[in-house]
């Protein structure tokens, strides 16, 4: 089974700590790679980065590429290489969404999984204080 | 169903990298396995780490493991164990 490839790309050196910080919990990640794109680097430069990204991970199943926010650069680069079934694009990356995606079902298609981590990354945002209360009361 | 409960007994609670150990031995298993609060007000598949996070289980929780298949008695003792060696940890 050919695997959905993943590329984490933020401001900053972001993309790279976050790639660390999951591999870190779950062990080395081959199918995701990282770019961190300078507050000052060239937009053109960063494109290629990006595209050049996205091939090195692409197995013929896809890429999920994950960017830090709606509107910002980073996604508006990775923007340049949507395509269905080809390459999706889910913003706001958080750790849980880095780790969904390396860890996904096998079977599950681009277009599955990219919905399935939009979903877990907002799932995995919890006031704890509120989390906690039940537990404080007993 | 075969279940048994354990404490978390690391400093560090059952936080994400003992989750990703837990996971992979889960995942050595036919079994499925679930990892509750006692009162069962959080359960985790025992196959997702981002799950098992959700028990939020520090130093001193308790909790029960559930499982069910084939190799049941084997993947609850290796889960057990798990937990009684602090993960590695101490």
């Amino acid at each position: 089974m050919k695997k959905i490839g993943g590329v984490i790309v933020s401001h900053g050196q972001l993309a790279n700590e976050l790639l660390a910080a999951a591999e870190t919990v779950i062990g080395e990640l081959t199918h995701v790679t990282a770019v961190s794109i300078g507050w000052h680097d060239d937009v053109e430069a960063a494109t290629a980065e990006v595209e050049r990204s996205i091939k090195q991970v692409s197995t013929g199943a896809g890429v999920l590429v994950l960017t830090d926010m709606f509107g910002g650069t980073p996604t508006n680069i990775s923007a340049m290489f949507l395509k269905e079934n080809e390459v999706e694009i889910v913003t706001g990356v958080n750790l849980p969404m880095v780790i969904k995606l390396a860890s996904h079902n096998e079977e599950a298609t681009l277009g599955e999984l990219a919905i399935e981590v939009e979903s877990q990354g907002k799932q995995a945002i919890h006031r704890t204080g509120a989390l906690l209360e039940p537990q404080k009361a007993k | 169903m075969p279940e048994v409960n354990v404490t978390v007994i690391n400093p560090l609670g059952l936080h994400a990298r003992a989750a990703a150990q837990l996971v992979k031995l889960a995942n050595c298993f036919k079994s499925s396995i679930i990892i509750a609060r006692p009162d069962r007000s959080t359960i985790a598949n025992g196959r997702s780490i981002l799950a098992v996070l959700t028990l939020s289980a520090s130093m001193g929780s308790e909790l029960v493991i559930e499982v069910v298949g084939e190799d049941a008695d084997l993947a609850l003792k290796a889960v057990e164990d798990l937990f009684k060696n602090g993960f590695g940890e101490i």
